[in-house]
């Protein structure tokens, strides 16, 4: 009786945090998961700890190796049989700086993670859904993906890049029974957010890594950070069947920060 | 999510039954749908049943569709219906009242009803025109707004979801009545958004696409007209706007009130969340 039984989904960067999260919703929702991340050690973990059974795989690799994210695709079709959702959630930043210190290094990073990724898992999915006539393709955005901040101009540059890529991606199969959308959430408190929230804070001129949060709750109308389990409703809601008249959505979980 | 986990109970939009079991996304919750007899109203009026809500307030002005939606809707004492004008605020008061009183409280209150009448291009259009379409969408949800949130704020919960539309961000000629009042409520809601943000209400806009209910082919032969267009002329252009070549569904809006009204969806508000097949891009 789940809102999504019988798909198969696949998320990328999903051992942990809001891939996770999400993860743990489709498998709630009747779906068969495909889990992803670099490290087999958390990959099993995961496994372990969502208790799905046959109903979740781990496919090990990196979201910046574009062989590794196009495998997610075979992997689920060789699993599963097919490829339903494809939930492109995986990015961040490693040694973000303002844009006059900006190494072409971190740069090419954020753009391949970010970006290239998207495209990537977007383009394998879309020719295993093309033919089907039905899929359903979800990118996590953020709430920087319209908006800017300071210090962190690679990724506004690239979840803005990934918003664009969706609009036109929705405008191309939108007959096709397919529906393309972002998810644009406000920054949420995850293990990768504690792990390398400290270094971008610094990068963004803060004292602190709590100012950091303090900032974007201040922006946020609910004055607090969203969830992880927020985001992963409005992921069931555009991977569900009912959802096929939402496309080329900019759909925001950011607690009224941008009110469009 | 919520509790429930493997299994847990989800009907498809388009089964008849009721849940009430215990299992929904809006258990034990009061709702006030107005315009809830026909169309994106009454879907969502249906969904929220099905998701559990303990009383569902619904209007309109004919006590004769009224009592054929709850026959139809067959949810017993669970789905109550007032005959109310919403152009009038003592009747948009006297639901919330009435709501507070059929139910005990009120948890979401959805501004659903509106449309628009006597549509003609800005040069020609005339002050009765612009002021009907005014209060049917934009005063309605006002006062609807300001009575729910004196009961949501002392109980610091609430949910409001306001249905705009695709023309609440974008704007089509020979329609201002509508466009401007749509516009309206979406800065309406903005501005509410930041004042209750931290008690618990979130106040968000639907924006659907054009939708072929029973108003819109009511009136939208007289809007076409003051489009320069045929009533399939309208819908065609609508359709060729969105990404999916179709008009949306009831069904799909009704989901999104779904989550906008459950409890996950509390990191969401001063959202104008697009349900119109890829129309408009922001």
């Amino acid at each position: 009786m789940g809102k999504l039984d019988g798909k198969v989904a696949a998320i990328t960067g999903s051992t942990r945090s809001i891939g996770r999260g999400i993860a743990e919703a489709y498998l709630k929702e009747g779906a068969k998961v495909i889990i992803n991340g670099r490290s087999q050690e958390k990959g099993e973990i995961a496994l372990r700890e969502m208790g799905g059974g046959p109903n979740v795989a781990f496919w090990q690799g990196d979201a910046m190796d574009q062989a590794k994210v196009e495998g997610i695709v075979d992997f689920a079709v060789e699993r599963y049989g097919k490829l339903d959702i494809m939930v492109l959630n995986s990015g961040g930043v490693v040694n973000s700086a303002p844009v006059a210190m900006m190494t072409d290094e971190e740069w090419n990073l954020e753009i391949t993670w970010n970006l290239n990724h998207v495209f990537w898992g977007m383009r394998k999915a879309l020719q295993h859904m093309i033919p089907r006539e039905s899929g359903r393709v979800i990118a996590i955005s953020s709430v920087e993906g319209k908006n800017g901040k300071p210090g962190i101009p690679g990724y506004n540059a690239t979840k803005h890049a990934v918003c664009g890529l969706v609009k036109s991606a929705s405008k191309e199969v939108g007959t096709l029974g397919i529906t393309v959308n972002a998810i644009l959430p406000g920054l949420i408190i995850t293990d990768i957010v504690n792990e390398t929230g400290p270094a971008t804070a610094t990068m963004m001129g803060l004292p602190s890594f709590e100012a950091m949060i303090e900032m974007f709750a201040k922006e946020s109308a609910i004055k607090r950070p969203n969830t992880v389990e927020e985001v992963g409703a409005a992921a069931v809601l555009l991977a569900s069947d009912v959802a096929a008249g939402i496309t080329g959505c900019m759909f925001p979980v950011d607690g009224g920060t941008l009110p469009y | 999510m919520g509790p429930g986990g493997v299994g847990h109970s989800r009907l498809t939009a388009h089964d008849a039954t009721t849940k009430g079991d215990g299992m929904g996304e809006l258990d034990g919750k009061v709702a006030l749908v107005t315009g809830g007899t026909r169309g994106i109203g009454r879907a969502i009026a249906d969904a929220f049943v099905r998701e559990g809500c303990k009383g569902v307030v619904i209007n309109g002005r004919s006590p004769e569709k009224g009592a054929q939606a709850l026959r139809e809707m067959n949810a017993g004492d669970r789905v109550h219906f007032i005959s109310a004008n919403v152009k009038e605020r003592a009747d948009v008061e006297m639901l919330v009242a009435e709501t507070v009183k059929k139910y005990g409280r009120i948890d979401i209150l959805v501004n659903n009803a509106g449309g628009g009448e006597n549509h003609a291009p800005v040069a020609q259009l005339t002050d009765e025109a612009m002021q009907d379409a005014l209060l049917w969408n934009f005063w309605s949800t006002f006062w609807g707004m300001r009575a729910s949130l004196q009961h949501m704020l002392p109980q610091q919960h609430g949910r409001i979801i306001n249905i705009s539309s695709v023309e609440g961000k974008h704007g089509k000629p020979g329609v201002s009545i509508y466009v401007a009042a749509k516009h309206a409520i979406n800065g309406l809601t903005k501005s509410c958004a930041q004042e209750v943000g931290t008690q618990g209400i979130t106040v968000n806009c639907i924006c659907p696409g054009a939708i072929e209910t029973d108003i819109m082919k009511e009136a939208g032969p007289q809007a076409a007209e003051a489009m320069g267009l045929t009533y399939q002329g309208l819908l065609d252009w609508f359709a060729e706007e969105a990404a999916i070549k179709r008009l949306n569904t009831v069904e799909e809006v009704a989901a999104v009130a779904v989550l906008l009204a459950s409890d996950l969806g509390g990191g969401i508000t001063g959202s104008m969340i697009s349900v119109d097949g890829g129309t408009a891009a922001f």
